[in-house]
C-alpha cells in the first residue's frame, strides 16, 4: 500500500485503561498508520498488537470491533436525514414483535447522551438540524451506545469546532475517561494535547520517539523538539530576490463561518508563506482570492486597484493564479499531453483567428518544459505518465505562459520526491526573482521557514500572526500553528 | 415556506378540477383514479427500495428503470401462457414471478458485482427485457379474460374494488418492512451514507443487490395489474409506466418533509399523477397538451422542493 516505503518501522505504542494518550507526530511521521493498523484497515509486516491481554494475530474491522475498539473518525459519516436515535443504533437497531422499537431506541439514546455525554438533545431530531459539536456526539454515542467499548480512538475530532464547542467535547472524553475507558487522542492541535492529554507519545519518521508522561504546559518545547528532531536540510534555495513595493494587498477579508479579518500584503518578488492547520480557513483564504469563493466583506487590492473577483477567470484576467494542491484533479487534464496543458490558459494569444496555430503552441511549449526541466522532454507526452514533481512543474508552466503577476501555491511539493522538491523550490525562487509576488500555503513548517520571507499564520479563521522568518525558528512556527502560542502579532 | 408548495400546488389544482370536471370529486371517479392508478403505485414501490438502498441522486444513486419493462415482461409470460397454452393461471404467475427475480438478480450483478451506474445498467437491461417481450408476443396484443384477472378489474369487497385493497395490503406490507425492521432501517442508512453504513458494520454490497431484487419483485407482483388495467397484455405499456413511476416517485419525494423518497410519498406522487390525468381528460383538455402541463407542474413542484432543500443547508452552513 505504501510502495517501497516503510510507513512504520518498529512503532510502539502502550495505552493503559482510564488515561487519554495524545498522539501526536508531523505529517507522514506514522500517526495515521498506526491507527489504520489498529483498525485492521493496513496489515503489519511484524510485531504484535494485544488488547485487554489478548494477542491478536490478524486483526480486521470486525475483530478489532468486537474486541471494544472504536473509532471517532474526522469525518462525521452520519445521515442527514436519519433521527439522532436512527442514528445512534445504526447497524444496531433494537428490535420488538411489532418491527423497530423506536420508543426505547429513543429513550436509551436520550439517556445515554445526557448521563454519559451531559447534553441534552431531543432523539426525534434530524441529523440535519443539529449543529456540527452536536453530530459529533451524536457520532461519538453511536460508538459508545453498546457500552462495550474498552479504547476509544478520536481522530483530530475538534478540528471542525469551535472553542466553547470543544470545551463541551472535552468534558465528555474526560467522563469516559473516568469510566476507565482507555483514550487515543490523534491531534495537529498540541495546545489541546497538553490541556487534555495525560500521557503523550510522539511519532516521528515512522518511529515512536518519545512518550511525555505528566503532561502540563511546559511539555510542549520537549513535544515539539521531538516532533521536528531534524535540522533545517539545504533543500532551499538561497533568497536573493528583492522585494519591492506592495502588489497584492488584503484588508479585512472576510468570509462568514471561514475566515474573518484578515490583513495581509504581498510584495512584488516577495514570496509569503501562509501557515496553520488544517480547517484553519487557510484552504478558504486562497480559494477566496482566486474567485472560487466570495469574500463577505473586506477588498482585494491589486497593483493599488481594487478588485472584484467573482471567477477565477476574472483572477486569471487580473493576473492572479492559483496552482490547486490536488493538481492530479483540478490542475492538469490528465489525458492531454504536455504541451496542451501547458497551452490550456493562453490559448487565446497562440490561437490565429479560430484555429489553434499548432506551430506557435509548440514553439511556447517546448521553450517552457525546456526552462523548467519537464521530463520527459516531449511535449506531446502524455501528463499522466509524469511524476508529481513533474505534473506540478507542468502547472507552474501554464501560469508563466500566461505572465501572472500573483501565485498562490497551495501545498506545491505534496507528494513529490525530494529531487522534484528541490527544483520546485529553485523554479518558485526564480519567480519571485522575475518580480511576481507569490503565496504558499502550507502545512509544512520546514518548507514555509526556508522558502519564505514572511510567514502569516491562521488559527481558527483568525490571522494570529504576521513575522518575517528570519525572527521565527521552526519550534515557534509550530508552536504558533498549533495554538500553544495563542496571541501576539509581530516578535 | 418554499416546503409547502409543492403540496399547495396540488391541492389549489385538484380544487380547481372539482369545480369545473363533473362529478370529479365523487366516490365513482376516486374509485376509477385508483384503480388507474395501481400498476403505478406498485412499481413506485419497487423503485422507492432501490432509491433508499442507492441514495437520493438520480444519476449516482439508486435507480431501477426496469422495473416497469420487468412488469410488462412477466405480463406477456403470463397472457401467452394462459391464452396460447393453457397454463393454470397459478403456475404462469409462478413462471412470470422467477423471470422477474432473475432480473433483478441481473441489475444487482450488473450494479454491485461490476460497478455500473444504476442508470446505465438498468436502462440497458430494459432495453433487453423489452425486447424479450417482443419475442414472447410476436409485438402483439394476447387478450385474456380468465376470471383472475377479470375479478382483478371488475371485483369488489364492500364497494371498494380487490385491486384496491390488494394494493393497499401491498404498501402496507412494504411500508412495515422498510420503516418497521432492522433490514428497513439498515437500508436506509446504506442510502442515506454508505460510509456512515460501512462504519456501522452493515453489508452495504448486500442490501443494494437485495433492493434490486425486491423492485424486480414489485415488477413481477405489479404483471398481474397491467393485465387487469389492460384486459390483457398490450405491447408498449412500459413506456408510459416508466415515466409515472420516475415522476410520481421524485415528486413523492418532494411531498415528504425531509425531502427524501418514501413509500407513501412515492404512493401519493402516483395517485395525484393519475388524478390529474384523468381530470384533464374529463374537463377536456387536449390530449397533446396534458403532456405538457403535467410535466411542467412537475418541474415546478420538484425545482421548488430542491429550493427548499438548498435554503435549508444554507441556514445550517450559517
Amino acid at each position: 500500500m505504501f510502495p517501497g516505503v516503510q510507513a512504520l518501522d518498529q512503532a510502539s505504542l502502550y495505552v493503559a485503561p482510564g488515561e487519554i494518550h495524545g498522539l501526536v507526530g508531523e505529517n507522514g511521521a506514522g500517526k495515521s498508520t498506526i491507527i489504520k493498523v489498529l483498525a485492521g484497515v493496513y496489515a503489519r509486516d511484524s510485531g504484535t498488537v494485544t488488547i485487554n491481554g489478548t494477542a491478536y494475530d490478524t486483526l480486521t474491522p470486525a475483530s478489532v470491533h468486537a474486541a471494544g475498539v472504536r473509532f471517532i473518525h474526522q469525518e462525521l459519516h452520519l445521515v442527514p436525514h436519519f433521527t439522532v436515535a436512527e442514528s445512534v443504533f445504526m447497524g444496531q437497531e433494537i428490535s420488538g414483535v411489532f418491527g423497530i422499537d423506536r420508543k426505547t431506541m429513543n429513550a436509551r439514546a436520550s439517556a445515554f447522551l445526557s448521563e454519559t455525554l451531559h447534553v441534552d438533545i431531543a432523539p426525534n431530531t434530524l441529523i440535519r438540524d443539529l449543529g456540527i459539536a452536536e453530530r459529533k456526539l451524536v457520532q461519538i454515542a453511536r460508538a459508545l451506545i453498546d457500552n462495550k467499548a474498552r479504547i476509544v480512538v478520536f481522530d483530530e475530532p475538534t478540528a471542525p469546532l469551535a472553542m466553547a464547542e470543544i470545551e463541551q467535547l472535552f468534558a465528555a472524553i474526560r467522563r469516559l475517561k473516568e469510566r476507565g475507558i482507555a483514550i487515543i487522542y490523534v491531534s495537529h492541535y498540541l495546545g489541546e494535547i497538553t490541556q487534555l492529554c495525560d500521557r503523550v507519545t510522539v511519532f516521528r519518521n515512522g518511529k515512536d520517539v518519545a512518550v511525555e508522561d505528566n503532561i502540563d504546559d511546559a511539555s510542549s518545547d520537549s513535544i515539539i523538539r521531538h516532533m521536528v528532531g531534524r535540522a533545517l536540510d539545504a533543500l532551499y534555495p538561497t533568497k536573493h530576490h528583492a522585494v519591492e513595493a506592495p502588489i497584492l494587498k488584503l484588508s479585512g477579508l472576510t468570509s462568514e463561518g471561514q475566515f474573518s479579518g484578515i490583513d495581509l500584503t504581498v510584495g512584488k518578488g516577495e514570496i509569503v508563506g501562509l501557515g496553520g492547520l488544517i480547517g484553519s480557513g487557510r484552504e478558504e483564504l486562497t480559494d477566496t482570492i482566486y474567485g472560487l469563493k466570495q469574500p463577505t466583506s473586506g477588498s482585494i487590492e491589486l497593483g493599488g486597484r481594487e478588485l472584484t473577483i467573482s471567477t477565477p477567470s476574472t483572477a486569471v484576467a487580473a493576473g492572479i493564479v492559483l496552482v490547486p494542491r490536488d493538481r492530479r484533479h483540478d490542475g492538469l487534464v490528465l489525458d492531454l499531453s504536455v504541451g496542451d496543458n501547458i497551452n490550456l490558459a493562453s490559448l487565446e494569444e497562440i490561437a490565429d483567428l479560430w484555429l489553434e496555430n499548432r506551430r506557435s503552441a509548440a514553439r511556447r511549449s517546448d521553450a517552457l518544459s525546456e526552462k523548467l526541466d519537464i521530463r520527459p522532454r516531449n511535449s506531446s507526452a502524455i501528463t499522466r505518465f509524469l511524476s508529481g514533481g513533474n505534473q506540478q512543474k507542468v502547472v507552474l508552466a501554464r501560469w508563466l505562459a500566461t505572465g501572472s503577476k500573483v501565485f498562490i501555491l497551495d501545498e506545491p511539493t505534496v507528494g513529490v520526491d525530494i529531487g522534484a522538491k528541490v527544483e520546485i523550490y529553485q523554479l518558485i525562487e526564480d519567480l519571485a526573482a522575475q518580480g511576481a509576488g507569490i503565496i504558499i500555503s502550507s502545512s509544512d513548517p520546514a518548507e514555509l521557514l526556508g522558502l519564505c520571507d514572511r510567514v502569516a499564520v491562521l488559527m481558527r479563521g483568525r490571522m494570529i500572526a504576521d513575522r518575517p522568518t528570519d525572527t521565527l525558528d521552526i519550534d515557534s512556527l509550530i508552536a504558533l500553528t498549533t495554538g500553544f502560542e495563542a496571541t501576539g502579532d509581530a516578535a | 415556506m418554499v416546503g409547502y408548495l409543492p403540496l399547495a400546488i396540488f391541492v389549489v389544482l385538484l380544487v380547481y378540477l372539482s369545480f369545473t370536471a363533473p362529478n370529479y370529486f365523487s366516490f365513482q371517479s376516486l374509485d376509477l383514479i385508483l384503480r388507474q392508478a395501481i400498476p403505478t403505485v406498485v412499481v413506485c414501490l419497487g423503485l422507492s427500495v432501490v432509491v433508499m438502498a442507492g441514495g437520493n441522486d438520480v444519476v449516482s444513486g439508486g435507480i431501477d428503470l426496469s422495473i416497469p419493462a420487468t412488469a410488462v415482461m412477466s405480463a406477456a409470460i403470463i397472457a401467452d401462457q394462459v391464452t396460447n397454452h393453457g397454463t393454470p393461471i397459478a403456475i404462469a404467475f409462478a413462471l412470470a414471478l422467477i423471470a422477474a427475480l432473475i432480473v433483478g438478480a441481473v441489475n444487482a450483478l450488473l450494479v454491485v458485482r461490476i460497478g455500473m451506474t444504476p442508470l446505465l445498467a438498468t436502462l440497458s437491461v430494459s432495453v433487453a427485457v423489452v425486447g424479450i417481450v417482443k419475442v414472447i408476443t410476436s409485438s402483439r396484443r394476447i387478450n385474456v379474460d380468465h376470471p383472475v384477472v377479470v375479478w382483478l378489474r371488475d371485483g369488489s369487497i364492500a364497494g371498494v374494488s380487490v385491486g384496491v385493497i390488494l394494493t393497499t395490503i401491498l404498501f402496507l406490507i412494504f411500508f412495515f418492512v422498510v420503516h418497521r425492521t432492522r433490514w428497513g432501517m439498515n437500508l436506509q442508512a446504506v442510502g442515506g451514507s454508505r460510509d456512515a453504513a460501512e462504519i456501522s458494520g452493515i453489508p452495504t454490497g448486500r442490501f443494494l443487490s437485495q433492493s434490486f431484487v425486491v423492485a424486480a419483485f414489485a415488477g413481477g407482483l405489479a404483471s398481474m395489474f397491467v393485465l387487469a388495467r389492460g384486459s390483457g397484455s398490450t405491447p408498449g405499456t412500459e413506456e408510459n409506466l416508466l415515466l409515472e413511476m420516475v415522476l410520481a416517485t421524485f415528486l413523492g419525494a418532494a411531498f415528504s418533509p425531509r425531502r427524501v423518497v418514501t413509500l407513501w410519498g412515492a404512493v401519493l406522487g402516483a395517485v395525484l399523477v393519475t388524478a390529474l390525468s384523468i381530470g384533464f381528460k374529463s374537463i377536456g383538455v387536449n390530449v397533446f397538451w396534458t403532456g405538457c402541463i403535467k410535466g411542467a407542474l412537475i418541474l415546478v413542484v420538484v425545482a421548488s422542493a430542491s429550493l427548499s432543500l438548498r435554503a435549508s443547508a444554507r441556514g445550517h452552513a450559517a
